[in-house]
């Protein structure tokens, strides 16, 4: 496309329909709990557009008053599902909106109370897939618990494919975050002392605590060498009481 | 076939830490050809007296220039008549690089060794053309180096005694290894004290 | 009266004064004149039954379908214009395969049959002349659509041609209804299992088709959370209508024991009298 002329020289123009927002995100499916967090930050390029942007949203039925006294601090029912995307924004946005509409459809249409994660898996599949050939620009997680009540973890590429995993991290800080999430949640190249590396380290469950300990070691460690990833954090846990979620400073700079 | 990254064609990592008193310096074994595997025995570390350096990126240059280093050293030796501080390599390497300032080696070296004067740890990363990164914890290079700093990031302490180092270097380099697909195929670390250096090879997964 | 019906029953989507429509209630009538279907929820399965009207002793019985398979765990039983259910079962299975394909789970029986009454209402859909018309006519066929889902267990629905629906725990239609659901309602407990069942729908079906009940001109199946839909063969019919018969001939046989009985009693009576 020719706008105009520098010279001998063409400009040509190209709208690019996409940007790099930047950030992290990360999730980890316990025994009986869920873990869905992020960093806060929003930028593009080497600007910051905000301190404070909401990677995550938590999908649930409509709280009772009874339920919201007893649980004051609780955002979401056990039957929720925490959406996180991570890339564009934008689309991140769109994506998140247009499930939760699903997600009431679904709700009104089969006269349920919720969706199962293994349903909103496929529908989210299909609305990524949907735009095959103009894919919204996101790594999506989702989280919640299964029909079991075990913690339950979705991870998504741009365009549909997915997985049902233990962990996850999505985003900018993927490449340096996932080898830590192997190695100590999966516990993957650790073997019992003393059997000369031939028995492996059993897999267990960890702790929601040592879960989230390892969850801010995981931003603080990736706030330090990236520069998309920072101010603050926000975690979602899901388990069987409900939804809550924290939030946790992390560098600004 | 068209344009590539010279520094990723042939894959491999090296990451060097400080401990107390001690530090350790660990390489992958692998040598590839792009996807294709073409030797498990490709040790990227070498010894220069009592200095170790990793090089990763393209092959040949690495080679060319630690050769190039092993003349440097010998030269020094026999000028010097004592043996070559980190520091002081670290120079050489430098400048070394520099020289090639507008048509580079495609390698990123790593230095390790103590200081033999005041017994400190030194390490030492570079860029291709000698850009000196003289880190007080840890160095990282090669085609894993995102996943080694966020694996040295998270595991890294300060002071650790030898042991405890060679638990934290090898889970480093094996954990970021495994989500490289051209980096592993064996590995090798070397822990280096005031009085003695081990090297000890790691059990690896083979894919 | 005639007056108005005659002005009222033309469009179908027109109310009469009386707030009727009467082509609607006219698809109901053609319900009547069907071959009746019988359909049963237990807590063990469903069960399905059809009779089947061999017209001519040339007529091939195996290409009289009325019961038909709409997904794994769901079948229906029909009865009307079966042509006009060809296409609700090509609706409903459509409709049960994205379900799973969007949904990655089995379609529930309710909102199975909530899309094929949401077809059947359709009819109206093009009569003011803006759009293409879908249809010209309501469907003139009555659906049995049973299943198994996780939400609610099994389930029967009698989907109407007026596109409403009901769920039943046991149901008649067709031309032999009356008869048939009144006899249900004498016979249903909710402990049968799946094989009292099966003997319940064959039984009635015999009571009511006008044809002497063989394994040919009736047809059963089941559904089970196990097994899912499956429709019985020619032999597994031919078992249990060969035991209806036998019961009956036993049945019969004691009676007239009895009414031997009886007589040597009158005999004896009559001794005495005498």
């Amino acid at each position: 496309m020719m706008t105009g002329q520098h010279g001998s020289q063409p400009i040509q123009h190209q709208f690019n329909p996409y940007s790099d927002n930047g950030g992290t995100l990360l999730g980890i499916a316990g025994e009986d709990f869920a873990i869905l967090a992020s960093d806060t930050r929003q930028s593009v390029d080497y600007s910051i557009n905000t301190r404070l942007s909401h990677k995550i949203k938590a999908i649930s039925p409509s709280l009772t008053a009874e339920f919201k006294a007893q649980n004051p601090k609780m955002i979401g029912t056990k039957n929720s599902i925490l959406f996180g995307t991570n890339g564009f924004s934008a689309d991140g946005d769109a994506l998140t909106r247009q499930f939760e509409e699903n997600w009431k459809w679904y709700v009104h249409d089969q006269n349920k109370s919720a969706m199962s994660m293994q349903s909103a898996a496929r529908n989210v599949q299909h609305l990524l897939y949907g735009k095959r050939f103009f894919p919204y620009y996101v790594h999506t997680i989702i989280c919640g618990l299964d029909e079991e009540g075990k913690g339950c973890l979705y991870s998504f590429d741009p365009v549909g494919s997915y997985e049902r995993e233990q962990c996850r991290v999505g985003g900018a800080g993927a490449s340096l975050i996932m080898p830590f999430l192997d190695n100590q949640v999966n516990f993957k190249n650790q073997y019992i002392p003393g059997t000369n590396s031939t028995e492996r380290r059993k897999v267990d469950y960890l702790s929601l605590d040592e879960c989230l300990k390892l969850v801010k070691d995981a931003f603080t460690s990736v706030t330090e060498r990236h520069i998309t990833v920072g101010d603050g954090l926000e975690i979602f846990i899901i388990d069987k009481n409900g939804v809550r979620c924290e939030y946790h400073d992390l560098k600004k700079d | 076939m068209s344009q590539q990254d010279p520094s990723t064609i042939n894959g491999g990592i090296v990451v060097a830490m400080t401990g107390k008193d001690c530090v350790a310096i660990a390489c992958d074994l692998r040598l590839g050809s792009q996807s294709l595997g073409v030797a498990n025995n490709f040790e990227k570390i070498y010894q220069y007296g009592k200095v170790f350096i990793g090089f990763t990126g393209l092959a040949t240059d690495a080679l060319t220039l630690s050769s190039d280093l092993k003349y440097k050293h010998n030269l020094y030796k026999l000028k010097e008549n004592r043996g070559i501080q980190p520091e002081v390599f670290a120079n050489l390497i430098s400048s070394t690089l520099y020289e090639k300032r507008f048509g580079p080696y495609f390698s990123t070296p790593v230095v390790a060794g103590l200081n033999e004067k005041t017994g400190e740890p030194y390490v030492a990363g570079f860029d291709c053309i000698g850009c000196i990164d003289a880190a007080r914890d840890f160095i990282v290079a090669g085609t894993a180096s995102d996943q080694l700093f966020g694996m040295c990031e998270a595991l890294y302490e300060p002071n650790l005694e030898p042991e405890d180092l060679f638990e934290t270097i090898s889970q480093a380099l094996l954990n970021a290894a495994d989500r490289d697909a051209i980096s592993g195929w064996g590995a090798a670390v070397y822990m280096i004290t005031k009085d003695k250096v081990t090297k000890t090879y790691l059990k690896t997964r083979q894919d | 009266m005639f007056l108005t019906r005659s002005e009222y029953d033309r469009g179908v989507s027109t109310f009469s004064p009386e707030g009727r429509l009467f082509q609607v209630e006219y698809s109901s009538e053609a319900i009547k004149l069907g071959s009746t279907a019988i359909g049963i929820a237990t807590s063990h399965g469903i069960v399905l039954g059809v009779e089947k009207r061999i017209t001519s002793t040339l007529l091939v019985s195996d290409s009289i379908e009325k019961i038909m398979e709409i997904d794994s765990h769901i079948g229906c039983a029909m009865s009307g214009l079966t042509a006009d259910a060809r296409s609700m079962v090509e609706h409903a299975r459509v409709s049960a395969v994205s379900h799973n394909l969007y949904f990655d789970e089995p379609m529930a029986i309710e909102s199975l049959t909530q899309s094929v009454c949401d077809l059947a209402l359709r009819f109206g859909e093009g009569a003011s002349g803006e759009e293409e018309r879908l249809m010209s006519r309501p469907f003139g066929v009555a659906l049995l659509i049973g299943g198994f889902d996780k939400l609610k267990g099994y389930q029967l629905y009698h989907a109407e041609p007026s596109g409403t629906f009901y769920q039943y725990k046991a149901k008649a239609i067709g031309s032999g209804s009356e008869g048939a659901q009144s006899e249900l309602q004498n016979v249903y407990k909710n402990d049968l299992t799946l094989e009292q069942a099966e003997m319940i729908v064959l039984k009635i079906l015999k009571q009511v088709m006008e044809e002497k009940l063989d394994s040919t001109n009736a047809q059963l199946c089941t559904i089970t959370k196990e097994t899912g839909y499956k429709v019985l063969s020619e032999e597994e019919t031919k078992e249990i209508v060969d035991i209806i018969y036998e019961e009956e001939a036993a049945e019969k046989q004691r009676q007239e024991e009895e009414e031997d009985d009886d007589e040597d009693e009158d005999e004896d009576e009559d001794v005495d009298m005498n």
